[in-house]
């Protein structure tokens, strides 16, 4: 009686064993179907499709270079020299990367599944569970875009910038604070987004290569791998080689790792605030009347978010990340049946981008006058708003005050306000 | 070390030669001249709609066409790119004509005029400063986004703001826009290799002082990407438009008249 007992136990853990390995089939990185159409319309005709096996061919590419969801891996080219070291490390990937556990000695892992993939998505295409249902949607890190940075447009964030962002959220919108993790954790999820973030840049320059090849292989391994199994003459090893080196030496090593290497070098610095900028000091009251004048002439910011500042000036614009398919031939993003072959593949409904109504006190990039100078003198990436190239610092500086001193103000006062945004005045 | 010596001596015999003469030894040009075969794509009116600056935005009263494809009454084809080829597998010289190093010296100006970009093709180095002028009474930004640079600067009305461009080479040329009026648009090549010449108001192109060798050059208009139909007579452009063409020293190589069917101008 207890031997069949066991015996009934065993059998029913190994099943429940493998209906546990069904059920939980590993993720999988998810193919970027949305650059993919895109490639297609730009490329061909109407009824014409890139073969299916392009695709096989780049997730072959980019699993031997970045691994899977569960089992993470990073191109390093050089070895133990290879100077991606400083930004990424494997140990951190592993802690962010695969299921969400604890282990014996609490160590966690799997914490981009715990806190950010519902979200974000597995892939970090910002196509989690809860995307279509966040207002903003979450971000798509695959454009390797970012908009609360110190740096300028073009070059990645640093390390600190987007710990600053995991550490806060951003206010006014889904993304919360995490700042109860320690902060080895916190430092995993940075390096684990900027993993995502390379991999997926990797992808769609894949992706734009392989339309520009019209048929070709990317890294063509019969030049070196003959199925006859003769030897590969001088010419196929030269031409195997020129492959690899612009697929990965310049598309990836070149183009991509090697510009988020050390961003701290393009960081932009911040001019000291002048002593009017203080709000005790006696003349700040004409700093911000200064401020205001600008934000209507030099700054050209009224034009964008309103004579009130509430936002309510340009409200037709889209960002890039939306920008980026919707200018495909023939896509109109008024109307869901002009882009249907997009939707099929999940991109979701483009939405305008709104200026920002600056007459509530929340920041998105952050409220130290550090950040508002920042968000004028760079412009904010992936969005229309451009950067104050011609104002000084101390320019810069008075609009700061003045906008910062906005939700106080009464708006009604700073000119009219269109309808559209009637009810967000009357508040 | 012996080599940075080598090469720093080099260049300073060339330019010192090129001061004496615009000597031509080892150095040729290619030149010729697009023009569309069959029907000229039409144009369509700017979707200017009821943007609130629509009165700036008229010319002449009305709302002026898109200048995606531009001929004269000839249909000789203005703003065609041809470029020496840099992209995969291409040959590219290691030194260019002295001459060139001036013109990185050159700021170049991008206006906005009646909403409206001019010049609509342009080609700019890698460190070059580029003058974003707004000759219009209202406030424009100036989105440049090319696979290697990106640049959004507020350009005030009647104004203009400098911005000095990266270090990074593009192969294509990207785009520039403005968000606040969204049919505009212009097009900038940035990259080192100066062997680059956009199609005048009359079609043709030249291109300077390439050094003597087979080069491949390529063609390329924004409606069109690679301009792989193009018909140059004694040549077969590729799928990527491109051409192998041997340039001599102290000579012109002239493509003659080269002719690109309508069609090809859709994008």
């Amino acid at each position: 009686m207890p031997r069949l007992f066991y015996q009934l136990i065993f059998i029913g853990t190994a099943l429940l064993g493998m209906a546990g390995c069904e059920r939980s089939e590993p993720p999988v990185f998810r193919f970027n179907s949305v650059e993919w159409v895109k490639q297609e319309k730009t490329h061909l005709s109407d009824d014409e499709h890139f073969p299916e096996a392009y695709k096989t061919e780049i997730g072959t590419i980019m699993t031997a270079l970045f691994g899977t969801p569960d089992d993470p891996k990073f191109p390093f080219f050089l070895g133990d020299d290879d100077p991606a070291h400083d930004i990424i490390s494997i140990e951190n990937l592993r802690m962010a990367a695969g299921p969400t556990r604890v282990d014996k000695r609490e160590r966690a892992s799997g914490l981009y599944r715990e806190h950010c993939a519902h979200c974000h998505g597995i892939t970090g295409n910002g196509a989690g569970d809860t995307a279509a249902s966040l207002e903003p949607y979450p971000r798509d890190f695959r454009l390797g875009k970012f908009k609360f940075k110190s740096t300028p447009l073009r070059s990645p964030p640093t390390d600190h910038d987007l710990t600053e962002i995991l550490v806060n959220g951003i206010p006014g919108s889904a993304m919360p604070s995490f700042r109860t993790l320690p902060e080895d954790q916190i430092q995993s999820l940075v390096e684990y987004v900027k993993y995502l973030t390379m991999r997926g840049q990797f992808e769609r320059f894949l992706l734009g290569e392989l339309a520009a090849l019209d048929g070709e292989p990317l890294i063509d391994l019969s030049l070196v791998d003959k199925p006859s199994g003769e030897e590969p003459s001088e010419d196929d090893i030269e031409e195997f080689e020129d492959q690899m080196y612009t697929v990965i030496g310049e598309g990836l090593q070149e183009r991509i790792i090697a510009r988020w290497l050390r961003p701290e070098r393009k960081v932009t610095k911040i001019e000291a605030a002048p002593p009017e900028f203080d709000m005790q000091h006696q003349e700040h009251a004409q700093f911000v009347q200064q401020g205001r004048e600008l934000f209507f002439a030099k700054g050209n910011c009224m034009q964008c978010h309103g004579d009130t500042g509430i936002g309510d000036g340009q409200l037709n614009n889209f960002d890039d990340w939306t920008n980026d398919w919707i200018k495909s031939a023939d896509v109109d993003p008024g109307d869901p049946a002009s882009y249907s072959d997009f939707s099929a593949v999940g991109a979701l409904p483009p939405r305008p981008v709104k200026p920002r109504n600056l007459t509530r006190h929340y920041y998105r990039g952050g409220d130290h006058p550090d950040d508002l100078y920042l968000r004028l003198r760079n412009g904010i990436e992936g969005t229309p708003m451009p950067a104050s190239t011609a104002m000084t610092s101390d320019e810069i500086w008075a609009v700061v005050a003045y906008v910062r001193a906005m939700p106080y103000l009464d708006s009604k006062k700073n000119g009219s306000v269109k309808p559209v945004n009637k009810k967000q005045v009357m508040r | 070390m012996k080599r940075v010596f080598f090469c720093t001596l080099l260049f300073v015999l060339c330019v010192s030669m090129s001061s004496v003469s615009s000597a031509q030894d080892g150095w040729g040009n290619l030149t010729g001249q697009i023009v569309i075969s069959g029907d000229v794509p039409e144009n369509q009116p700017e979707a200017v709609k009821d943007n609130p600056d629509k009165a700036v935005c008229l010319v002449d009263g009305k709302v002026p066409l898109d200048d995606g494809v531009v001929v004269n009454d000839k249909n000789q084809l203005r703003d065609v790119y041809v470029m020496m080829y840099t992209g995969r597998g291409a040959d590219t010289p290691d030194t260019y004509h002295p001459s060139y190093e001036a013109q990185k010296a050159v700021k170049l100006t991008l206006d906005n005029d009646k909403c409206r970009f001019v010049p609509k093709a342009s080609f700019a180095r890698p460190g070059q400063t580029l003058i974003l002028k707004n000759s219009d009474n209202v406030g424009h930004n100036c989105r440049i986004a090319t696979m290697e640079h990106e640049h959004n600067v507020n350009i005030v009305k009647n104004a203009a703001s400098e911005i000095v461009l990266g270090e990074e080479s593009d192969k294509i040329p990207g785009e520039v826009k403005c968000d606040i009026h969204q049919w505009m648009d212009a097009i900038i090549l940035i990259r080192d290799n100066p062997y680059v010449s956009i199609s005048d108001k009359d079609g043709k192109f030249k291109i300077e002082n390439i050094p003597a060798g087979d080069w491949k050059f390529q063609f390329w208009h924004k409606k069109g990407g690679y301009l792989k139909t193009i018909e140059v007579k004694g040549y077969e452009p590729d799928r990527r438009g491109t051409i192998e063409a041997t340039i001599k020293s102290g000579e012109t190589l002239d493509l003659g008249t080269l002719s690109l069917p309508g069609a090809a101008l859709t994008k």
